[in-house]
């Protein structure tokens, strides 16, 4: 073991005089960088093809730049419709999302039952494991036009519903696709409150649920902001459930790029689509880190003593 | 003492309705792979293994199974060195522009899964590198890179750099510090995040769905060309690869580091 150290001691010692320390970091987050950078790359080519048009007799893009396919973006009036409808999926999606998993965090965290939270935390990680695909396959086994609610109402003599490919249905799946994310993201923020101010306001005769919305919920803001972002960005940018869910008839705006790719092959229209979505996905996350902080979000350096 | 009791109901019925949700799927899927009948009912039509028997005769299936785990590997592989060192130089090592830095290595999460799919598959295509397995797996590494650098870190800022500094004003070399103090205190880190890189990968649909083709197709994209059909119960035994497979990981996770180390606080 000394040995092979003592090897590789030396051989960093030719490789990697100590004059060389000051660049150590730089060297270390070079292939993290690198990777990322791939990341910008493909973003940049998808921002030149944004601006070329595609030519409809050879389905080749322009050689020329334009703003052709952004401003048809602008004047189409399906695509501000998919927009809205995402913007407002995602709204409603967050919103349920935190309210559902700020009490499951809360209770996973200060329960006294060890079993407890560990059963909590598998029923968290089993979906967040399995993938959305078979996730939306088991939502359509229970929720489907024959599926289980249906079977089991049908014996009772009421249905069928049309519980599958609806809105409803599509903001359903996402909001349990999210769960994990969310209750992980606050999870840490309620470890770091201090209990004995939550006692403190109920000792100085709060009820509960003062005490849960003024003291508790305020100071696992950190927390909460950063699953809101990440809840909302998801939500609005997602592309299974809508398609799984949804069947076409509820689509996304992530859905609007893949059909503009794959569908009428107008990749200069594709691009201008994604490349509207990483902007606004992107600002918005960029505002909120700036302004409220990263959260907990953010790498953090230094270690406290 | 009464409203402690009201606070629990409340909060326990939301938890309640927490569990029912995020259980139902896999319950569900799991149930209906043993019926012995030709479509999904309840209750179910008898018992069998024929469902299993059909999905471990089909190549198609057995091959898209194959390519998911290399793909997975791939994405581990290449993520676990990248993660590492990024986290060490990160925590440790004070670079320069320390906030450009962190929203560049946040980009992944920040830019919409479509948008960097899309992206990478123009890319790769003009690569010509579109077609293989591993693209996927380097795309899968690049999209969930930061869960690899937040895992080791959490683990880097465990670590009291006074135990660093001591083997080095003991003498030690770097290279030996690094190997006998640094990486064995991080390895719970990279263990974290390996397993959640290799199961996020392993399940990864929409960059799966873009980079592969026909004859490429990877686990999750194989299920959902198929599920546009007509709902079989293969599909749910094909399923229980991925309930296995999670199982597997968060019984590892539990093993090796315990998953009550999602609950850490992040300020303290």
């Amino acid at each position: 073991m000394i040995r092979v150290l003592d090897f590789l001691e030396s051989l960093r010692a030719t490789l990697w005089p100590r004059a060389a320390r000051r660049f150590e970091a730089a060297a270390f987050l070079l292939p993290a960088l690198l990777l990322v950078g791939v990341l910008v790359l493909g973003l940049a080519w998808m921002a030149d093809a944004s601006l070329r048009l595609l030519d409809t007799e050879t389905f080749e893009l322009s050689e020329h730049w334009t703003l052709a396919n952004y401003r048809d973006l602008l004047e189409n009036d399906t695509a501000w419709i998919v927009l809205g409808r995402s913007v407002l999926g995602a709204a409603v999606v967050t919103a349920v999302t935190l309210a559902l998993a700020f009490p499951y965090a809360w209770v996973m965290v200060r329960t006294g039952s060890a079993w407890l939270r560990k059963l909590l935390l598998v029923s968290l990680f089993l979906p967040f494991f399995i993938g959305q695909v078979v996730r939306a396959y088991g939502w359509l086994i229970v929720l489907g036009k024959e599926g289980l609610v249906n079977q089991l109402l049908g014996a009772l003599g009421m249905g069928p519903f049309k519980m599958i490919y609806t809105y409803g249905s599509v903001l359903f799946g996402l909001v349990q696709y999210m769960l994990p994310f969310a209750v992980l993201l606050i999870a840490p923020a309620v470890t770091a409150i201090d209990e004995e101010v939550e006692l403190a306001s109920e000792t100085l005769g709060a009820p509960w649920w003062r005490t849960f919305l003024e003291v508790t919920l305020p100071l696992a803001r950190p927390g909460l902001v950063a699953a809101a972002m990440v809840v909302f960005t998801l939500a609005l940018t997602d592309y299974a459930m809508p398609v799984i869910l949804g069947g076409g008839t509820n689509d996304f705006v992530a859905n609007m790029v893949y059909d503009a790719f794959f569908r009428t092959s107008d990749s200069g229209m594709g691009s201008a689509v994604a490349i509207a979505l990483v902007a606004a996905a992107t600002l918005l996350a960029g505002v909120l880190l700036t302004w409220l902080g990263a959260g907990t979000l953010g790498f953090r350096g230094e270690a406290k003593r | 003492m009464n409203g402690r009791r009201a606070r629990d109901v409340v909060l326990w019925s939301v938890v309640a309705v927490n569990l029912v949700a995020l259980a139902a799927p896999t319950l569900i899927i799991l149930g209906a792979s043993f019926t012995a009948g030709n479509i999904i009912t309840f209750p179910p039509d008898g018992f069998s293994f024929k469902w299993y028997e059909k999905v471990f005769a089909s190549e198609t299936l057995r091959d898209a199974f194959w390519r998911s785990l290399q793909a997975s590997l791939v994405c581990t592989a290449a993520s676990i060195p990248a993660g590492t060192l990024a986290a060490l130089a990160l925590a440790r090592r004070r670079p320069r522009f320390p906030r450009t830095l962190q929203l560049y290595l946040l980009l992944p999460f920040t830019v919409p899964l479509i948008g960097s799919g899309m992206g990478l598959m123009m890319l790769f295509g003009e690569l010509g590198i579109l077609g293989q397995v591993w693209p996927v797996g380097l795309a899968c590494c690049i999209i969930n890179l930061p869960f690899m650098i937040w895992a080791v870190q959490a683990s880097v800022n465990a670590l009291d750099p006074d135990l660093e500094n001591a083997a080095a004003t003991c003498g030690a070399a770097p290279t030996h510090a690094f190997f006998t103090i640094t990486l064995p205190a991080v390895t719970p880190g990279i263990i974290t995040g390996a397993l959640l890189m290799f199961v996020l990968a392993f399940n990864e649909f929409l960059v799966s769905l873009l980079l592969t083709d026909a004859n490429t197709v990877t686990l999750p994209v194989s299920i959902y060309n198929s599920i546009r059909n007509v709902i079989t119960p293969d599909l749910a035994a094909v399923s229980v690869v991925y309930i296995l497979v999670a199982g597997l990981a968060i019984a590892l996770l539990d093993r090796m580091v315990g998953l009550e180390i999602f609950l850490k606080s992040k300020q303290s």
